[in-house]
């Protein structure tokens, strides 16, 4: 209350709003990602071009160069997915301020080119700390590889490609901010004035165009996710199409998240039953439905990965064996393991980022649900009770977009299983034409996701629910909605 | 007027309350040495400036904040020094609360608004109190409103839901918190004749913070309170002679 210690707001004061922390740590684990994944493969080149035997250094160099686009590329994706989805939510929490902006005569456009400054200054900020971290870790880790495996490498350290994903990050999220704050161009001078009851639901604007597109991609997929799996049964070539299937419709999911997410979400929320603390829950996940949506697209999308990795190899060992039968080489399998573990954890890395979207949307809705808290608290809602909502929001996001991740995952690991190995049997003479296994669902991916998804659960919850109970009735009551 | 904590027949009652925030220098004394009864069935209005302390007056006598020193009673239970769990449950069974806009949860009907203080206690209501609530959607014209969401009502119609759900629970007092503020005349006006209604036919106790005087002219009794303190306590007047208290006040403080 006292005047005295306040300071004036200075140029940065935004910096310390909610939200913003959260894109500078998506855009920094996109770029920190992107920089060791870089280092590693210059290491790994350093390392062939090294040994005097060895050939095809710049084969297998441009080959990790495009897996590294493309997993860091992901990663950039679904981190501004988030960036998106916070400045969405930013917006939704600033309409009065802007709103009174507004009043005071300045246009809509000006208000979103400075939101999307303020992106292009996290990105930024993300892109920095995330190069500096990056190459701190690159030069730690792999010292400490050389060490431990008692190799003596020389590899440029800094190199100008590194400056790749920094740059495509500070454009990404400059871009995102742009994009997420769309919602500026609603906001009406008057809203600053009015106050009017908040609507439960964000009325979503048709996006008929953009659902058709997402429609045909997904068929279109899906054909040629079949056509690879037939093709995958007599000839090695099926992976071609099963693999642009499943970029396809993968795409197509993504870009349909606002018309299946919703009514996913509103299935998982009758499951927790009928109670008024509940049914709140339930309805606080579908009030931004779209937010709600891309929020959990995200971890769709990094379990998805995350799965189909651990079942296209678990069920590609089915293969193995009805080829090799019982005994497959130590060799074999000690590869597919390795393959499988490491490109598990990086894509697990668009997981990571995803979760830091969730933990951040559901930190935003709390602060800017305070008024309905004290309401709530007013009435009679308990500081227990306020917690069981908060876990309960959380887990209804959380669940179900890891149960659509398993499901998605699982479809793709065994298409991608089928359509890689599909014809070995039929090849090696056992078979006359496609042999068809069942997908084999690992129980370490189950027990890891299920794991992960309590664990986020709980994360995403610890501090809105810290917040939401620290809350004074009486303060959140005044609090400006 | 001191009281002893055995009196019968008072829906609250506070004590020497003091309200202090800050220290030192800066301190403001939102509430200095106010004490103050409102019978069963009263329906009393407690008029002041903004910043008299009025408002934090009511969020003691209503258990959302607790005084800096003096004691407070809602019936005959003494609420300071109770926990904030104790304070909780307290308010969804025997406090009724109408503020003066967002008053609603938004995500919930009409319906599910009202029953709010019963699911937060984890019960169905009795058939008593089914009948009252039945009553009380009949009396406040809600029948064709009770599926409807918030921003579906009119703010007339939000505020009927919201008085609806504080008499639900036949409180031991209702908290009415500028009720007319956000509305039309003509809404005020019907909420205003219900509040009235309720003290008269239900023997509802209302304590109702305002600073219209055409508002507090419906209650039975109106408290001026100015500067943290209770300057004036009379019974029901006109709004001509409350506004014209109000003037002399302000002209005197000047």
């Amino acid at each position: 209350m006292s005047t005295a210690t306040r300071t004036r707001p200075s140029r940065t004061a935004w910096l310390r709003e909610p939200g913003m922390g959260a894109t500078i740590l998506v855009g920094a684990i996109s770029t920190a990602f992107g920089v060791v994944l870089l280092s590693v493969t210059e290491y790994l080149a350093a390392l062939i071009r090294a040994q005097p035997g060895l050939q095809g250094v710049d084969a297998a160099r441009a080959a990790l160069t495009i897996v590294t686009a493309v997993l860091v590329g992901l990663s950039i994706y679904v981190g501004a997915i988030v960036t998106a989805n916070t400045f969405a939510t930013v917006v939704a929490g600033r309409t009065r301020r802007i709103a009174l902006l507004r009043l005071l005569g300045s246009s809509a456009r000006r208000e979103r080119m400075a939101l999307a400054r303020q992106g292009l200054v996290l990105g930024t900020l993300g892109a920095t700390t995330g190069l500096i971290a990056g190459l701190g870790a690159s030069v730690v880790g792999l010292r400490l590889a050389s060490d431990a495996w008692g190799i003596r490498v020389d590899w440029a350290i800094l190199r100008p490609d590194l400056a790749a994903p920094s740059i495509a990050v500070i454009l990404v999220t400059w871009a995102a901010a742009w994009i997420g704050s769309r919602r500026v161009g609603v906001v009406t001078p008057l809203q600053a004035l009015s106050n009017a009851a908040e609507a439960p639901r964000e009325r979503v604007v048709a996006r008929r165009g953009r659902h058709l597109t997402a429609a045909v991609l997904v068929v279109l997929g899906v054909a040629l996710l079949g056509v690879g799996i037939v093709t995958g049964g007599v000839s090695s070539s099926g992976i071609l199409f099963a693999f642009a299937g499943g970029a396809l419709s993968f795409s197509g999911i993504a870009l349909g998240a606002t018309f299946f997410i919703p009514p996913a979400l509103r299935a998982v929320g009758g499951l927790f039953g009928r109670s008024v603390v509940a049914r709140m829950a339930a309805a606080n996940a579908l009030r931004h439905s779209e937010r709600s949506s891309r929020m959990a697209i995200g971890v769709v999308m990094g379990v998805t990965l995350v799965t189909m990795f651990a079942v296209a190899s678990a069920t590609s060992t089915r293969f193995f064996h009805v080829v090799l039968g019982e005994e497959i080489p130590a060799e074999l399998s000690l590869s597919v393991d390795i393959f499988t573990g490491v490109m598990t954890g990086l894509v697990g890395v668009s997981a990571v980022i995803a979760a830091v979207g969730v933990v951040n949307l559901l930190i935003l809705g709390i602060l800017q649900r305070q008024r309905e808290l004290g309401l709530l608290r007013a009435l009679g809602l308990s500081v227990r009770q306020v917690r069981t909502m908060v876990v309960w929001e959380a887990a209804h996001v959380v669940v179900t977009s890891v149960a659509i991740g398993l499901l998605g995952g699982t479809a793709y690991g065994w298409a991608a299983a089928q359509s890689l190995f599909g014809w070995m049997p039929h090849a090696a003479g056992l078979a006359e034409g496609p042999v068809f296994v069942a997908p084999a669902i690992p129980v370490s991916i189950v027990l890891t996701v299920v794991a992960a998804t309590a664990a986020l659960t709980v994360t995403a919850s610890v501090v809105p629910a810290r917040l939401a109970t620290r809350l004074s009735p009486v303060r959140s009551l005044a609090a400006q909605a | 007027m001191t009281i002893s904590p055995t009196d019968d027949g008072l829906a609250a009652r506070v004590d020497t309350l003091t309200k202090t925030f800050g220290d030192g220098a800066n301190a403001v004394h939102a509430l200095d040495g106010v004490s103050l009864t409102v019978r069963r069935g009263e329906f009393v209005a407690i008029m002041g400036p903004s910043g008299s302390g009025k408002s934090t007056l009511m969020h003691v006598m209503a258990g959302l904040d607790a005084p800096t020193s003096g004691r407070a009673w809602l019936g005959g239970q003494e609420i300071t020094g109770l926990s904030d769990a104790e304070l909780t449950v307290l308010r969804r069974r025997r406090v009724g609360f109408v503020f003066q806009a967002f008053n609603l949860v938004p995500t919930l009907t009409a319906a599910e608004n009202i029953r709010l203080p019963f699911d937060l206690d984890g019960r169905r209501p009795t058939a008593q109190e089914e009948a009252r609530i039945g009553t009380l959607v009949d009396t406040l014209g809600l029948k064709a409103r009770l599926h409807h969401r918030p921003d579906q009502l009119s703010g007339g119609q939000q505020q009927r839901v919201a008085i609806a759900r504080a008499l639900a629970t036949a409180p031991d007092l209702v908290f009415a918190d500028e009720p007319t503020g956000n509305l039309d005349s003509r809404s005020g006006r019907e909420v205003l004749l219900l509040l009235r209604g309720a003290a008269q036919e239900f023997g509802q106790s209302i304590a109702m913070v305002t600073h219209d005087p055409v508002a507090a002219s419906r209650a039975d009794r109106v408290v001026f309170v100015a500067d943290g303190r209770i300057i004036a306590d009379k019974p029901a007047q006109t709004a001509e002679e409350i506004s014209s208290f109000m003037l002399r006040t302000e002209g005197a403080a000047a």
